[in-house]
């Protein structure tokens, strides 16, 4: 894992007779599992620490007088293990027996019932009668004789305390791999109770993983419950759809519906644990919302058509333009959650068939507001940085990233980096974020001056003399590309003491396997290419290598639709390959970026825009912008979900697929390509976007020639042939703190982004989610509340230059200062009107009276 | 805020103590209960903030130890040992009696609210058995005579107290803590 | 009977530093730097054969020496004054009465160990001889026993008393480092031991009060003078907490190996009523087996109550006359150590509940034929299978006291009543 190729000592023992050989480290469970041995257990997990608690997986050690723990017993040279002896085989009864004393035994309702492990160790190694005489049932109190009944401790945890086996599987998760403290073992005794603490409920990110590693039905989702008995289902393999980590889940169906997703462990990326958007985010699929008729706009009103009408309208539509004005007149944005091979089509479609290299899949929060990404931006993103590697750091620098939200996979590697590799943890964001308890200096710097921070920490860096692999020369002349143009200057800039950076530039410096990762703060500044290029700088100076320097990537398939050549300009190997793929010539002329397109609808010179799988009428910043150009646009053509604020203003609506009813592929942030299938098919009158993308390319082109069959394997091809940049080691950048937009009058810098259980605009059709957070709201830190005499809960009006809204204030710890922030995951709000070029995002608050 | 200055000071001076601030948990619930006299999640949260750890883990630790209340009691907790020590000696016929005398059942609170009487485990008082605590003072080698004197004392010492200032503060004791002849 | 521990134990001043010093305190530490190197000290103890008086009787010095010397972790002392086991009430009185002598003894193991932490776990309710022990650490530290440089040896020691919350497992060393940590007292898994992951992961040594009281007398007098007392394994004195139906309960300091029926006759005057004659005794705290009358004259040391069935346990000596049913005992006992019991692993968790179930219905009047033996088996599946000794402290007087009064189990469910009522008068 490590990779540095050391060998693990090999320990040689037996086991029930049987001699084995096993790396220095294994305990005596994991080493029977390996020759086919099985062990009972409950409390035992690969991925946390022993703590031998539930006694079942007790073995017989020759020297060792009592029964041993095999799960907390470490493989010693010439150890001798036996699993099955009359002592241990009692022993393992007995503890059943405790188990089972007051399990209610209501297995034919209990929905962990088929994958429950006491069901399991009882058929394989328990007694069919009981000597148990007593109620079954738990007492919590013994004086009041209260007893436990099921209780919802979470928006989506139920808890069943008497069929707890108390193994603490889910409180240690909960503290020890996430970091999170709402949930805990409370009395003691045959009193312990699992429950949220008082007056809280178990709500965090990763809460539905407790109920997932619940060896019993003590824990169960809301979700699941009582729905359908688990091997009534079908499962399909499948990826998240919406962050770009790529977390391997299982989707469980029938002919009807999703029923859940659970955990498919892969070590390389999830380690086996899911955030709650991984795991309930697939109920968008489910939703009675969904469009399932297309529609197509006449005399301005949206009506339901059949789907030949619509194919032939666009076709015929798109022909026309063409003919008339020219392919440039013709753009397509797709949505960074499309499957490689939906973009590998809409690519088709555009440049093949359309003959227009106006695409592009940058259209989220994220969007380019600032022109084409630099070239220091391109090499981060692109840099082969391996989710798993991050366990093996002793330094990360996490720069411009809400980890959590942004990348609950890599979150929870940070903190296991930290937990197993005592690694220094460093963050830098505009505001506090969840990762500060790991942080060895959580570094907050004033809004929009992200850039002086990284200059400060360059220049700290070249005044300690603390650089790699070049010359002072060298050293000066890249000082002299830095503005502010000294550390005291830089550091009074983004507001941290000079101290602090430079503790963290000695940090740095001494680190063996330091990483330093930017991410959504990063992505969505305007100032993002400075930004790129002064981490670009940083990598160089500490010579780290181009795996642990990047720039994460956003959306589930963000990264495919990048490798595919969803972007105007294309890399000429990349063109080369494309052509001869689709056996035409690229076109020539320029093509338009996202906010260049937008620009061309706006001034006309753009008249008809294909929306796939994209809702930048809420999502895009600059709202009045945004819907300025889709009003100017003389055809519109969105296939969605649902209906959404630009599918609205549309054409003609095009019903899609979700990802779960066609198979496909994603590429991770990692530059994984990961395949899922097909769970269940989309119900009729619903069609998967490669279909809908060849009907309009047959219907435009009759002559065009598909082998769908060949698809998956073409759409690989491409994606391999992109060549990933290596990082110049000579190479240096300019970088320049930028002028903050002058916002007298709009003192308080507004954050837009994920709330925490949401993920872009489909999540808000996931029930599951809407019960962690339904509606709008703006939140902001205890201090400014205070300043302006707000209570949580409070309505109140914001406005920038551009626009205004009225949300319910939330009130947060995290927060510190004039930084506040909105969620964009909600259609009630286009919280977008508030964000233009020129306000840059400042805003003004006011309380409103009533509520 | 329930905690005062006075307990909050208490409770970072112990902190400042240890290599680790998680370890003044016990230490802070301990001088919560000092000044309160039971323990609640209120309690817990300012607790939380103070030491720096998180609320569960406080809401935790204070539902595992028995010995603060976790809900209000009368101003005196007569706190019986009823374990094997104490029970040869007469403990529970000890409990017998001060029920009758209180006229409360085990657990309950006297309408005065000025007595709450419960039984506890072994207290370590077992060659002076039977004994019972009240706040931080055994009071040992019981007979009927030192418990009618025990509580009529208690009933004068809190009409005084009533009458001075409402305080909460134990008994003074500095030569011995545990009460032979009340 | 020569008084070692309990020399100035009713010295009403001897709390008092100024007293201690007066009566020759503090003179086995100044002792230790001048002369011994850390590892001579714990040779010494070695060499002196103490063994620990929380309860296992395991040799102190050997304790020590488990500590790693290289390891770049700090190292920790916890003494443990979590006395808890029912009949125990001696380290109390060591505590109150004579704080200074158990500090002395801390010191001397800080400076063998190399620790520069100190911590003493006092039960909670203990409230006032946690005063009086806070008291004697700041008179110590005025006085320049504590804090730094001591007595101009280079050695530094800072002494933290840390009170408990009610929970009789935190005297169990893994609980009462998860206690100490800020945690619920839930004992851990052996190994690591304490000694190399203990406190904070680092090396600890956890000693009882007694254990640590015991070192300065063994520094003043040498080992051969500490040897000429008790027997040849087990060397010494220790106090034994006297309690229950003798007329004169209290804590006695004796030489081990002396007669049980020294402490009870002599030392205690006998039983309390002479008209009820003697009927069990637990000789070692309630954890430990029963020993039958016959059995009065077995000395007090490790090995022979060990060969008499039972363990010298924390030297609680609980005297039971023939006035007490049987089950009503293990009713009383049963019931205590569910209470206790942490919860973290099954069989302690839900095996005491059970037996607890059981034993209160047998002593309801409710017992069904058959519960003796499901005792017994219940017992069986919960010896020897624990994280922690709770769960045989547990078992072991339940099984003994119906290994020895089965009858009275027996006529218990036959008849629905006792065959003694238990009315011991107040």
């Amino acid at each position: 894992m490590s990779g540095n190729g050391n060998e693990k000592e090999q320990i040689t023992l037996t086991i029930d007779g049987q001699e084995l050989t096993v790396d220095k480290g294994t305990n005596v469970l994991e080493a029977a599992a390996q020759i086919g041995i099985e062990i009972p257990y409950f409390c035992w997990h690969p991925k946390l620490d022993s703590v031998g608690a539930c006694r079942m997986c007790l073995v017989d050690v020759e020297k060792i007088p009592k029964p041993a723990v095999s799960c907390a017993t470490e493989v010693m040279p010439g150890m001798v293990v036996k699993t099955a002896t009359d002592e241990i085989i009692k022993a393992r009864r007995g503890v059943l027996e405790f188990i089972l004393l007051n399990h209610p035994l209501d297995c034919p309702t209990c929905d962990k019932g088929g994958e429950c492990d006491l069901q399991d160790n009882v058929f394989n190694f328990g007694i069919d009668k009981s000597r148990q005489t007593f109620t079954r049932k738990r007492v919590i109190d013994t004086q009041t004789k209260t007893t436990f009944d099921d209780k919802r401790i979470g928006p989506e945890v139920w808890r069943n305390m008497n069929r707890c086996v108390t193994c603490f599987k889910c409180t240690r998760f909960n503290k020890e791999i996430a970091g999170e403290w709402d949930l805990g073992a409370f009395q003691r005794g045959s009193s312990t109770v699992i429950d949220a603490p008082p007056g809280e409920q178990i709500d965090n990110l990763y809460s539905g993983n407790v109920v997932e590693i619940c060896p019993v039905g003590a824990l169960t989702n809301n979700d699941w419950r009582y729905k359908i008995r688990n091997w009534k289902a079908t499962k399909a393999d499948s990826i998240c759809s919406h962050d770009a980590d790529g977390q391997n889940i299982t989707l469980w169906y029938d002919h009807r519906q999703l029923f859940r997703a659970t955990s498919r462990p892969n070590d390389a990326i999830d380690d086996g644990w899911i955030c709650n958007i991984a795991r309930y985010g697939y109920q968008y699929i489910n939703s009675p919302d969904r469009l399932t008729k297309p529609l197509i706009k006449k005399g301005g009103t949206q009506v339901e058509a059949t789907w030949p009408e619509a194919i032939e309208l666009i076709a015929k539509k798109f022909s026309k333009i063409k003919g008339d004005k020219g392919s440039v007149c013709i753009a397509g944005l797709l949505g960074g959650n499309q499957s490689n091979e939906t973009a590998y089509l809409f690519n088709q479609l555009f440049r093949s068939v359309l003959h227009s290299n106006s695409v592009d899949y940058r259209l989220e929060y994220t969007g380019l507001t600032d022109g084409e990404h630099s070239e220091a931006y391109n090499c981060l993103y692109d840099a082969p940085f391996q989710i798993s590697s991050l366990e093996t750091a002793d330094c990360v620098l996490i720069y411009g990233s809400n980890l959590i939200k942004d990348h609950p996979a890599v979150n929870l590697r940070l903190r296991k980096a930290y937990r197993k590799n005592d690694a220094k943890v460093y963050t830098a964001n505009p505001v506090e974020t969840k990762s500060g308890d790991i942080s060895t200096d959580e570094l907050i710097y004033n809004p929009d001056c992200g850039t002086a921070f990284l200059v400060a920490l360059t220049h700290a860096l070249i005044d300690g003399k603390l650089y790699k692999n070049i010359d002072e020369a060298k050293a000066a002349e890249i000082k002299s590309l830095l503005e502010p143009s000294n550390l005291n200057e830089a550091a009074t800039r983004c507001g941290i003491e000079v101290d602090r950076i430079n503790y963290l530039a000695s940090d740095l410096a001494g680190a063996k396997n330091l990483f330093i990762l930017g991410g959504d703060y990063l992505r969505a500044s305007s100032d993002r290419s400075r930004q790129a290029n002064a981490l670009y700088n940083l990598a160089n100076l500490l010579d780290i290598p181009d795996s642990n320097s990047a720039i994460l990537a956003s959306q589930a398939n963000s990264k495919g639709a990048r490798f595919l050549g969803l972007s105007p300009q294309l890399p000429a190997k990349l063109a080369k390959t494309l052509a001869d793929k689709w056996g035409t010539t690229l076109p020539e002329s320029t093509g338009c970026n996202t906010s260049e397109i937008l620009k061309g609808a706006l001034e006309e010179e753009i008249d008809a825009v294909f929306v796939m799988g994209a809702n930048p009428g809420m999502r895009y910043p600059d709202g009045p912008f945004v819907d300025a150009a889709l009003d100017k646009l003389d055809f519109l053509v969105v296939a969605d979900l649902f209906e959404t604020a630009t599918s609205l203003k549309a054409d003609v609506v095009l019903p899609l697929a979700g990802w779960s009813e066609a198979d496909g592929s994603y590429v991770n942030l990692s530059g994984m390509y990961q395949k899922f299938s097909r769970a269940l098919k989309p119900k009729a009158g619903i069609k998967a976007g490669t279909e809908i993308l060849q009907l309009l390319m047959t219907a435009i082109d009759p002559q065009l020639k598909f082998d769908l069959s060949s698809l998956s394997q073409n759409t690989r091809d491409v994606i391999d042939s992109w060549a990933i940049p290596q990082r110049d080691k000579e190479k240096f950048f300019p970088v320049k703190q930028a002028h903050i937009v002058d916002h007298e009058a709009f003192p308080y810098r507004l954050l837009i982004g994920n709330d925490l259980h949401h993920y872009g605009y489909l999540t808000e059709h996931c029930p599951s989610l809407m019960k962690f957070a339904s509606e709008p709201y703006v939140e902001l830190s205890t201090q400014l509340a205070e300043k302006l005499g707000i209570d949580d809960g409070d309505l109140l009006r914001i406005e920038s230059t551009s626009g205004k809204l009225v949300l319910k204030s939330k009130i947060s710890e995290f927060f510190e200062g004039d930084v506040i922030f909105i969620p964009n995951n909600f259609s009630a709000v286009d919280v977008n009107c508030l964000v233009s070029k020129e306000t840059g995002g400042w805003v003004k608050i006011e309380k409103l009276d009533d509520k | 805020m329930i905690l005062t200055t006075t307990t909050i000071d208490k409770i970072k001076t112990r902190m400042a103590r240890y290599p680790s601030h998680r370890s003044a948990i016990l230490p802070a619930l301990t001088e919560a209960y000092r000044q309160v006299g039971n323990l609640n999640p209120a309690i817990y949260k300012e607790i939380a903030k103070i030491i720096r750890v998180p609320y569960v883990e406080v809401a935790e630790a204070a539902s595992f130890y028995t010995m603060f209340p976790k809900n209000e009691t009368g101003r005196y907790l007569l706190q019986v040992c009823h374990n094997i020590s104490c029970s040869l000696r007469g403990a529970d016929n000890m409990l017998l009696y001060i029920q009758e005398k209180l006229g409360i059942k085990l657990g309950e609170t006297t309408k005065d609210n000025l007595f709450t009487l419960i039984s506890v485990e072994c207290l370590g008082g077992c060659s002076a058995a039977p004994m019972l605590q009240i706040d931080d003072t055994y009071y040992e080698n019981l007979t009927r005579e030192k418990i009618d004197s025990l509580i009529a004392d208690l009933r004068t010492n809190a009409a005084h107290k009533n009458q001075e200032a409402p305080s909460t503060a134990t008994p003074d004791s500095d030569s011995t803590d545990s009460k032979d002849d009340v | 009977m020569e008084q070692v521990l309990f020399k100035y134990i009713d010295d009403p001043e001897q709390h008092k530093i100024e007293r201690y010093i007066e009566n020759g305190g503090y003179q086995a530490l100044a002792k230790v730097f001048k002369d011994y190197k850390p590892n001579e000290v714990i040779d010494l103890v070695k060499s002196s054969g103490l063994r620990g008086r929380g309860g296992a009787g395991f040799p102190a010095g050997l304790k020590w020496s488990f500590v790693p010397k290289n390891s770049p972790k700090p190292k920790y002392l916890c003494c443990n004054a979590d006395e808890s086991e029912p009949g125990t009430c001696k380290d109390r009185v060591l505590m109150e009465r004579d704080p200074h002598m158990m500090l002395e003894g801390i010191i001397i193991c800080c400076y063998a160990i190399n620790a520069h932490h100190a911590f003493v776990y006092i039960r909670g309710e203990f409230v006032f001889p946690a005063k009086r022990v806070e008291e004697a650490v700041e008179a110590a530290y005025a006085k320049g026993y504590l804090g730094k440089n001591i007595m101009g040896s280079g050695f530094d020691l800072d002494i933290i008393v840390h009170t408990g919350g009610g929970a009789y497992i935190c005297g169990e060393e893994t609980a009462l480092l998860s206690s100490l940590e800020g945690d619920r007292g839930l004992s851990r898994i052996r190994p690591p031991f304490p000694a190399i992951s203990g406190l904070y992961d680092s090396p600890t040594v956890i000693n009882n009060v007694e254990t640590l009281a015991s070192l300065p007398s063994i520094f003043n007098n040498g080992v051969d003078w500490y040897r000429s007392h008790g027997t040849e394994k087990s060397p010494g004195t220790k106090v034994f907490s006297l309690s229950g139906n003798v007329k004169k309960p209290g804590n006695y300091e004796i030489e081990l190996g002396t007669p049980l029926s020294y402490v009870i006759n002599d030392l205690g005057g006998g039983m309390e009523d002479e008209q009820y004659k003697l009927k069990a005794i637990i000789p070692g705290g309630s954890s430990t087996p029963l020993l039958m009358p016959d059995q009065i004259d077995t000395p007090l040391d490790y090995e022979s109550i060990a060969e008499a069935g039972s363990m010298l346990g924390s030297g609680a000596i609980i005297v039971i006359d023939e006035r007490a049913c049987m089950v009503w005992v293990a009713m009383k006992l049963i019931n205590f150590y569910q209470h206790e019991s942490c919860g973290k692993c099954t069989p302690c968790r839900e095996g005491t509940a059970w037996l607890k179930q059981i034993i209160n219905r047998i002593e309801r009047g409710e017992g069904q034929n058959g519960d003796i033996d499901l005792i017994i088996d219940v017992c069986g599946n919960i010896m020897g299978r624990t994280i922690c000794p709770l769960g045989d402290a547990a078992v072991m007087p339940t099984e003994s006291i119906i290994k020895h009064f089965r009858h009275e189990f027996e006529y218990h469910i036959e008849h629905k009543k006792c065959q003694v009522k238990t009315d011991y008068p107040f």
